[in-house]
């Protein structure tokens, strides 16, 4: 008996609590329906129906102002019928309102109803309405979102409100958007319990959400509130093969479009990415392939090589007009006359010099010695020529400047060397052997050596701080090596400094060598065997 | 003259008889839409004919059908009973609508008085369709009194007319038992 009497008790409160949630739920809906009503509907009481044999009126007033429900009252009377009373309840509301409330269960539908509000005899509502265009339903329950298996759709069902009449006078609009945005789109359908939405993003979730009215023919009213939103991820994406195979092409045009840039530019390329180490090879035929790098014996069993030598060491130097401006009369055969005209010959050029000096390139003119050197030259020059007393090289050679001595030599000149190494050599070798100084060369590019018992030396002044000069033999023809940077050692007395010589130091004022001062050829000290 | 009177006899006789005859179409009508389109068509008129100055030269009284729908008081009701109401109503629309035509003198609205009584003669066949009788063209109407009142306007009576469409009409052929079949 207690056991009954315990289960009675419990199955009275689940179904206590069931009815209380249901009431709680109940009271939820009322809640959001009035809230809608209070902002949709204009006229006073507002009246909404939300099955087929219902209707609830209600009306706001000020806490101030409202009185108990006893004092209203509800006057109702329908098309050729008679008034009826509909009893009054009040609930409290939110921001210090009052809530009045009627309620109907019995309704007529498609007919005039006529409702009156009065408060205290006094009539403070007055409508006239049809029943059947004031419906507020409750929203479409179980929403639910599923996968068509197709890309970027959502297939969205659920449940119509039951009201058995009114299915196919229902319209329900479908919002949906991206979880976590808020905006979104809308879609409406009719009479129906499913909707497939489409044009969605693939592996992306959406939010649903649903809301019901009637279409407006037989039966008309309110939107119903929203439903709870549900979630769902569509499908994820799948490569779209259009995309793909032009993806493809454009790929393989771009293929080809570079390799045939790469093709046609090939030679470029190759000479950037693996440069060729230049080899002289081009330039001493056999000197590697017969002789395996062995100079010498290429010097010997080349014909004419020797003198075409230095046209390839110098093939890219231009040749320069040079005019000696002073020689060391160190014996009879140097006509020191030939001086006061040389002199007189330069001095009287110095202006046009100068002018042609000017213009030569600035980079030469750099490299020239300044211009008091100039200067104290010339007074040198005037002063030997105004006291035409044979000088002395020290004195000569007090200048900075490197210049040629010119020594008698036995040796003969060959002459058809001449015009073949007039081009190409930016030495300048002055000879006064066997012929008159006048005869000095005037030509860069002309090395000139003589085979037999010739000997040739070539000193800089540089090696003689003090200017003084060495008086050597007369055996000794000296040669000064240009500025071209290449260090020739003519003699066993070669200059240490030679390679100074190299960087572009300009000898005397008529020297009008065109070759840049600072461009020194890549070569090897040559030796000479005379 | 009598033998030409006398063919004419037989000649409509046979004609009746073939009319009786005629099998009443096969699919019945059960797309709502058929109705929805003459309820549009007469909440229409009314909206047009409402500003009608002296309600459109129309005057008289008119007897018009009850429009009250109680569902709870349907459920009950079975569908011949329904029925009846609906044709016997569409037959009061008719008369009515007929004699609003012959008072009215502007050709717009006798157009659209003459479109809502081709309506209502369209929902006859809809109902017979849907193996309903059609009693809309029977001298008598079937029910009495107590299931009519009158009006006398234009306005009104055209108000009534949409409410009943929307109304009785539109239950009778939502519940008809031919459509219940084919949506089952």
């Amino acid at each position: 008996m207690t056991n009954n009497n315990l289960n009675k008790l419990l199955v009275f409160c689940v179904l206590f609590c069931a009815q209380k949630t249901s009431i709680v739920h109940g009271a939820q809906a009322l809640e959001t329906k009035v809230a809608l009503l209070l902002h949709a509907e204009p006229e006073n009481p507002k009246c909404f129906a939300e099955g087929m044999s219902d209707l609830t009126c209600f009306w706001e007033e000020d806490e101030e102002r409202a009185g108990s429900a006893d004092q209203y009252s509800f006057i109702y009377t329908y098309q050729n019928e008679n008034s009826s009373e509909c009893s009054v309840t009040a609930l409290p509301a939110a921001g210090g309102k009052r809530l009045y409330f009627c309620r109907l269960s019995q309704t007529q539908l498609f007919v005039p109803l006529d409702i009156r509000v009065f408060r205290d005899d006094l009539l403070i509502h007055n409508r006239s309405l049809f029943i059947e265009v004031v419906f507020l339903l409750d929203p479409p329950a179980n929403l639910t979102l599923t996968s068509t298996g197709m890309q970027g759709q959502l297939k969205a069902s659920w449940l119509p409100p039951s009201l058995k009449y009114m299915g196919d006078s229902m319209m329900y609009e479908v919002s949906y958007a991206m979880a976590g945005s808020h905006i979104g789109k809308v879609e409406a359908v009719q009479a129906s319990s499913e909707l497939i939405l489409r044009g969605l993003q693939s592996g992306t979730k959406y939010k649903v959400r649903i809301r019901v009215k009637l279409d407006g023919i037989s039966y008309s009213g309110y939107w119903s509130a929203w439903t709870d939103p549900v979630l769902m991820e569509t499908m994820p994406g799948d490569l779209d093969p259009l995309i793909v195979s032009l993806s493809l092409i454009i790929s393989l045009v771009l293929t080809l479009l570079s390799l045939l840039v790469l093709m046609s530019h090939r030679r470029f390329l190759l000479k950037k990415i693996w440069p060729i180490i230049p080899t002289p090879e081009s330039k001493f035929q056999g000197l590697f392939k017969v002789y395996g790098g062995d100079f010498q014996e290429w010097l010997g069993h080349s014909t004419g090589g020797l003198w075409l030598r230095p046209t390839y060491f110098y093939s890219e130097e231009f040749p320069a007009p040079l005019e000696v401006l002073s020689e060391v009369s160190l014996g009879p055969v140097l006509p020191s006359s030939a001086l006061p005209p040389k002199a007189s010959e330069a001095l009287g050029e110095e202006e046009d010099e100068d002018k042609k000096l000017k213009r030569v390139d600035p980079a030469l003119m750099e490299g020239w010695r300044e211009t008091p050197q100039e200067h104290w030259l010339m007074d040198q020059l005037r002063a030997i020529h105004k006291h035409p007393a044979p000088w002395t090289q020290s004195s000569l050679l007090e200048s900075h400047d490197a210049y040629v001595t010119l020594n008698a030599q036995n040796h003969s000149v060959e002459e058809p060397l001449d015009d073949i190494l007039e081009e190409t050599l930016p030495l300048q070798v002055l000879f006064a052997s066997g012929r008159t100084s006048s005869e000095s060369r005037s030509d860069l590019g002309s090395v000139q050596q003589s085979s037999g018992s010739g000997r040739l030396s070539s000193q800089s002044s540089f090696e003689y701080p003090n200017h003084t000069w060495p008086s050597k033999g007369p055996g000794y023809t000296y040669m000064a090596v240009a500025d071209s940077g290449v260090s020739m050692d003519y003699s066993p007395m070669s200059s240490n400094k030679i390679d100074d010589i190299g960087k572009g130091v300009i000898y005397t004022n008529e020297y009008k060598n065109e070759i840049p001062a600072h461009r020194r050829p890549i070569g090897t000290p040559i030796h000479f065997a005379f | 003259m009598s033998s030409i009177s006398g063919l004419v006899a037989v000649l409509l006789t046979v004609l009746q008889w073939a009319g009786r005859g005629l099998p009443s179409p096969v699919r019945p009508i059960c797309d709502p839409r058929v109705l929805d389109r003459f309820i549009m068509e007469a909440r229409d008129t009314e909206t047009a004919l409402r500003g009608c100055k002296a309600g459109c030269g129309v005057t008289g009284t008119f007897v018009v059908p009850l429009t009250n729908v109680d569902f709870v008081v349907l459920e009950t009701k079975d569908t011949e009973e329904q029925a009846l109401e609906v044709q016997s109503g569409l037959f009061l629309f008719g008369q009515a609508l007929g004699a609003v035509r012959e008072s009215v003198s502007r050709a717009a609205v006798k157009s659209l008085i003459d479109n809502n009584k081709s309506n209502i003669h369209s929902l006859g066949q809809v109902l017979r369709s849907l193996h309903i009788k059609d009693l809309s063209l029977s001298p008598a109407p079937a029910v009495g009194d107590s299931a009519t009142r009158k009006v006398s306007s234009l306005s009104e009576l055209l108000r009534v007319h949409t409410n009943f469409l929307r109304g009785k009409v539109r239950l009778l052929l939502t519940n008809a038992p031919a459509c219940q079949q084919n949506s089952t």
